[in-house]
């Protein structure tokens, strides 16, 4: 070694020997449990951030934000027209209609998606002849990777036109004509393509968990004179509820947080659907949490109408952090019998 | 050797990273979706004749917000198709631009020829219901109200222009946040009307107002009546390349530009 | 060997039969959803998709036949990816490393496990407009930049890259983590008892040995971040060119800029956007579904390929 090398060695003593021997373990594990706090740091950040915003929109409002009276459509466009004045901003707000549509469109989809799911593992499972079986799993892959702008564009270039020309007459339309119109955006279009995307989130977890469960349950059955049908559901079915309960609680997360497909479809009116109505429930417009903010995403910067929005931003956030941590709990217990999820 | 070789890019790139002289300008504009088109125009020339030193970023939502954007110094312009309103924050200057004509449309099915004020009244305040009860419609049927979201300014002129003070637009209405989502909506549904842009009437057809054909000469000459105009909203009297960029939008060259589908101002 | 009950279900009573029917049923639902999607996207995309359209910029254009191609989306879906992906990957697998290898103290492992799966869970619509007001902070703008007037845009490139990464790290995590259970104890030991420290151990075994893990968790969180449109369209400007921030040299340049990616193209040239253009829309999608579908699949059967590590029996 030249004296050249060496001083050159010696000049980037303290930062270089440290990166370049190997690390005391104390080290390594103090900087990457650092590293792994900052996702605690963001989580924190991100729901301080929101709430701070959100703040004056329920201050103002009460429990009565959460209730209705009003078109809620009619509130907001008050709140986008306050005077510049801070001292005069608009805050009254009834989103009753809007957590209604987000509600009967996300329990739609979840109740829709987890019967099609648990049906789908079982027979992905069990019943799938051998070539089906092959060609299901990487199926459940595609339907989970398809963005949701795809969804939505084949929903509002196919589904909607479909049901607004073909499936709503013009004597449907008329009844409601007072309060809303029938355009094909609405409820049914919104559930049914929900459905179709958080269904593979579902089938995936329910087939893993239907897989593990232990083979000494299943043949005991078996042994005991059950078909194969009666064995899946009174045994396997029964034994991987938890982690039925666990995707039904994610697809919910999902499906709370999908805006973009349901802005395309779903009509986009702050309506809510009317049950006394019959049928026509089904093809009146909504528009669900998400996708109000983003229709109404350009007024961000507006100050009373942001504060709303992110008032929605923050509803969103807690009902997600909810359903996540419900969702993380619920797959807790599966561990126990090793069933792997 | 190594590391020497990776502090000095990393010292690169720290250097790097935060602004060196900033040679370039860039001005940002938000508000109105009528404007929009004939500012990416005017901003697009612009650019040419300065050879890169003005850069334009350009946002939409409508005018309300551009306003409201440029009051709380979130952009350096504004772009507003309905005039000054005594609600209006403080302080700002609206610099008018040009002239534009807003026109009643309907799908391209739906042939009606003239409305005189009492129909266009009659048919968005949703006193008339159906196609059948207008005279010289070309369909039946439910009538489907398309309008624009509180934050249009093209709404503020269909309201002060076609509407009057008394009469409000029906609750039902199916609201859009653009013209182009306006135009959309009538071209794919059969019975539907609404208001546009003149820059946004194709694929429809449009109805003629009080006799009138909304066209572009019609709006020059001043005999069609639903002209409003475009501004440029700024905080205060406009500075700096804003300004230079205003005052180059009253040269020649550009109200060549302005005239090819739009009113330029005497 | 499989159990196989009472074998022919001619014999079962008729409630068990309905229920085997309706399995079969939600099963072929599934499979012709999934055909129907990707059969109706293909005809579409061949329909509409012409060459030149990959190679031209967008044009702000009212006449259709003169607003180009998709370009500037293409690279803009490229650009966000690689960023996202970027800043993703180290934190992931820093994360799965340090819960896999340590875990201690109990309660912070369990907090940043549940930490993670708050934030897979949380809308990335929400995600977007947290972006919109951190970025919006002068302290930020650096990531974005200045305009005329002072205030910070808060949009560009590198702002909605960094929320991206968010998106994407969930899926490393979970990918690294299973990769790093997956090692048998006795590779951990067998280094150990060599001499290595556990971070040599970590960095110089167990890692290399993770890489088909960590490389299925990095591709469909790439996957993931090319199909998101929420963030996109709040936080990378809506410009539907790549416009550079001239203020710095590349590639700052073009990522304190503005531009878009092919998922907010389709949208906004489906009839929910502007552009009325739903040609344009379908042939873009079109290019899309086939990266998402590359990056979820022909990733993994690379990967696969790679053969059984040293010490399986």
């Amino acid at each position: 070694m030249t004296t050249e090398v060496a001083r050159g060695e010696a000049r980037f003593s303290g930062l270089a020997r440290a990166l370049r021997e190997p690390w005391p373990d104390r080290r390594t594990e103090r900087v990457l449990a650092g590293v792994s706090s900052l996702v605690l740091v963001t989580i924190a950040g991100m729901v301080l951030f929101v709430f701070v915003k959100a703040w004056p929109s329920f201050s103002h409002n009460g429990l009565s934000w959460f209730g209705s009276g009003g078109n809620v459509d009619q509130q907001l466009g008050d709140i986008f027209n306050s005077p510049a004045n801070p001292d005069h901003y608009v805050y009254k707000l009834r989103a009753w209609p809007l957590l209604y549509g987000t509600f009967i469109t996300t329990a739609g989809a979840v109740i829709l998606g987890t019967v099609i799911s648990v049906l789908s593992a079982i027979f992905l499972v069990e019943f799938a002849p051998r070539r089906v079986r092959a060609v299901m799993g990487p199926v459940v892959r595609l339907l989970a990777a398809v963005p949701s702008v795809i969804y939505g564009l084949i929903g509002i270039l196919v589904i909607v036109p479909f049901v607004g020309n073909h499936l709503i007459s013009s004597g449907r339309k008329e009844s409601v004509i007072n309060v809303v119109q029938l355009t094909g955006a609405s409820l049914i279009v919104a559930v049914l393509i929900l459905t179709v995307m958080i269904t593979p989130i579902m089938v995936a977890i329910v087939s893993d968990a239907l897989r593990s469960v232990p083979r000494g349950w299943t043949e005991g059955a078996a042994a005991l004179g059950a078909n194969r049908w009666r064995i899946m559901w009174t045994v396997s079915v029964r034994a991987v509820r938890p982690a039925i309960v666990a995707a039904a609680v994610l697809a919910t997360a999902r499906a709370l947080g999908e805006a973009i497909m349901l802005s395309m479809v779903s009509g986009s009116v702050g309506f809510a659907p009317n049950p006394v109505d019959g049928i026509t429930f089904f093809f009146e417009p909504t528009r669900p949490l998400a996708a109000t903010i983003v229709d109404n995403a350009d007024g961000l910067s507006v100050e009373p109408f942001g504060q709303t929005l992110y008032a929605f931003a923050a509803l969103l956030l807690l009902s997600a952090m909810a359903l996540s941590l419900a969702g993380w709990a619920a797959k807790q217990p599966l561990k126990r019998y090793g069933i792997g999820v | 050797m190594r590391i020497r070789f990776i502090a000095l890019c990393t010292g690169l790139l720290i250097l790097a990273a935060p602004a060196a002289a900033q040679a370039k300008s860039t001005i940002t504009l938000s508000g109105s979706t009528s404007v929009t088109p004939l500012a990416s125009k005017l901003a697009k020339a612009y650019v040419k004749t300065k050879r890169g030193k003005v850069g334009f970023k350009i946002l939409q939502g409508g005018s309300d917000i551009g306003v409201s954007d440029v009051a709380r110094g979130r952009v350096t312009l504004g772009m507003s198709s309905r005039d000054p309103l005594p609600t209006d924050p403080g302080g700002l200057r609206f610099s008018r631009i040009a002239r534009d004509g807003v026109c009643i449309a309907t799908n391209a099915g739906n042939g009606i020829a003239d409305m005189s004020q009492d129909t266009v009244q009659a048919i968005f305040s949703g006193r008339i219901r159906n196609w059948s009860d207008v005279p010289g419609a070309g369909k039946s049927g439910a009538i489907d109200l398309v309008v624009r979201n509180p934050a249009s300014g093209t709404q503020d002129a269909f309201q002060n222009i076609f509407m009057g003070q008394n009469l409000r637009v029906s609750s039902s209405a199916s609201q859009r946040p653009s013209n182009g989502r306006v135009q959309q909506a009538i071209a794919s549904n059969p019975n539907a009307i609404g208001y546009v842009d003149f820059a946004f009437t194709k694929g429809l057809h449009t109805v003629s107002y009080k006799g009138i054909a909304c066209s572009l000469r019609n709006a020059k000459s001043g005999q069609y009546g639903g002209v409003r105009s475009f501004w440029l909203v700024s905080r205060g009297a406009p500075t700096g390349a804003a300004a230079a960029w205003i005052k180059w939008i009253k040269s020649a060259k550009a109200r060549r530009i302005i005239a090819q589908n739009w009113v330029p101002i005497k | 060997m499989e159990v196989r009950g009472a074998q022919s279900s001619k014999s079962w009573p008729l409630v068990d039969r309905i229920a085997l029917w309706a399995c079969w049923a939600a099963g072929m639902l599934l499979l012709a959803a999934a055909a129907a999607i990707v059969i109706y996207m293909g005809i579409r995309g061949i329909q509409y998709l012409r060459p030149e359209q990959i190679f031209s910029s967008p044009q702000a254009d009212l006449d259709q036949s003169k607003s180009g191609g998709f370009l500037d989306p293409l690279i803009g879906t490229f650009i966000l990816t690689v960023l996202g992906t970027l800043l993703a990957a180290p934190l992931g697998v820093a994360i799965a490393v340090w819960l896999v290898e340590y875990g201690r103290p109990f309660g912070l492992a369990r907090l940043v496990e549940s930490g993670v799966e708050v934030v897979a869970g949380t809308p990335s619509i929400v995600l977007a407009i947290f972006g919109l007001i951190l970025f919006s902070n002068g302290a930020f703008k650096i990531l974005s930049f200045q305009a005329e007037g002072g205030s910070v845009f808060g949009r560009s490139f590198l702002v909605a890259g960094v929320m991206m990464s968010l998106i994407a790290l969930p899926l490393v995590v979970g990918g690294t983590r299973e990769a790093l259970q997956a090692i048998p104890r006795h590779v951990r030991e067998a280094s150990y008892a060599l001499g290595k420290t556990r971070g040599a151990t970590i960095r110089r075994v167990l890692l290399p040995a993770a890489r088909p893990g960590i490389a299925t968790g990095t591709a469909l969180g790439m996957g993931r971040i090319a199909g998101d449109t929420a963030v996109v369209v709040i936080l990378l400007g809506a410009t539907q060119q790549l416009s550079s921030f001239d203020g710095a040299p590349w590639p700052f340049s073009t990522l304190r800029g503005t531009g878009s990616t092919l998922t907010s193209y389709v949208f906004n040239n489906s009839p929910a956007g502007e552009g009325n253009a739903p040609d344009k829309a379908y042939a873009a999608a079109f290019v899309l579904l086939g990266i998402v579908v590359f990056l979820n699949f022909a990733v993994d059967t690379i990967v696969r390929r790679r053969g059984a590590p040293a010490w399986s029996e």
